[in-house]
């Protein structure tokens, strides 16, 4: 039986109740087992099948007290919806800034290539093919602000589609 | 229905939870089956349907007492008055139902 009061104990500290609250349910349990175990009543009789899982029984208990979130799939789904905000935030400002990027032309920088055995001979150049002088730092260049605002409207269709899922994984829980 | 069994067994005399299931052994509810009375007076609770204190017992270490709060006495009222009414109309659908028992 002490083993038992002991493994609820655990996972209410597991769970994060309170050591008092805890400490004060774990001593009327044992108490009430104790009592009933002088009356030839065994922890069955008195638990029903939550005897035979002490973690179901303490999570159940303290859950109806108030003390934990009801169950962890809504602990599960705010940690998620948390992320998933965060998430659409990053990307949004991603995109703010790619478009600004591309209003403004700053900064001139951009995401060169290593690939430096790439060459071209003089005579198959067009000279027009080069954007301005100074827009550029070097060759095989990307403009960063093009690379940001791809990677932004990517992230932002994630987003979408994940926002999607889980509102319907939402509404086919039960109430 | 077995939360207001518990609010009637401690309408009378406050009680902690394993005196709660011996009232109710005694009355003829040998429970529990799934879960037990400890999630339901947790519920009881924190829905404020009883007020609780600490107090020793025979002779033992101090228990949680129960008895209902004033909330509580209202919903045992209430939860009587359905259970009746319940009880009644199923009563009228199978009053007329003749049960043969083989012998």
């Amino acid at each position: 039986m002490s083993d038992f009061v002991e493994q609820c104990r655990r996972e209410w500290t597991r769970l994060g109740v309170p050591g008092s609250l805890a400490e004060e349910m774990a001593e009327d349990l044992a108490a009430d087992l104790r009592e009933a175990e002088a009356d030839g009543i065994s922890a069955e009789e008195l638990l029903g099948s939550s005897a035979r899982d002490p973690r179901a029984f303490a999570a159940s208990w303290a859950a109806e007290r108030g003390i934990i979130p009801a169950s962890r799939d809504e602990g599960r789904a705010r940690r998620k919806s948390r992320v998933l905000i965060a998430f659409t935030a990053v990307a949004a400002v991603a995109l703010v800034v790619a478009v600004a990027l591309l209003v403004t032309g700053e900064p001139r920088v951009g995401i060169t290539t290593n690939n430096a055995s790439v060459h071209f001979p003089p005579a198959q150049v067009n000279p027009s093919f080069f954007p301005p002088p100074g827009r550029v730092s070097t060759s095989a260049a990307t403009p960063i602000e093009w690379v940001l605002l791809v990677l932004a409207l990517v992230a932002l269709g994630f987003a979408a589609w994940l926002w999607s899922n889980w509102g319907r994984a939402r509404e086919s829980l039960p109430a | 229905m077995l939360d207001l069994c518990l609010l009637a067994v401690m309408s009378d005399d406050p009680a902690y939870g394993y005196e709660m299931t011996k009232r109710l052994r005694d009355r003829g509810l040998g429970i529990v089956g799934e879960g037990s009375i400890y999630p339901l007076l947790g519920r009881l609770e924190r829905d404020g349907l009883v007020e609780t204190y600490r107090a020793a017992s025979n002779g033992g270490p101090p228990r949680k007492y129960y008895r209902p709060s004033s909330a509580g006495r209202i919903a045992l009222a209430q939860g009587v008055s359905e259970w009746r009414a319940s009880r009644d109309a199923v009563d009228a659908v199978l009053a007329p139902i003749k049960v043969e028992v083989a012998s």
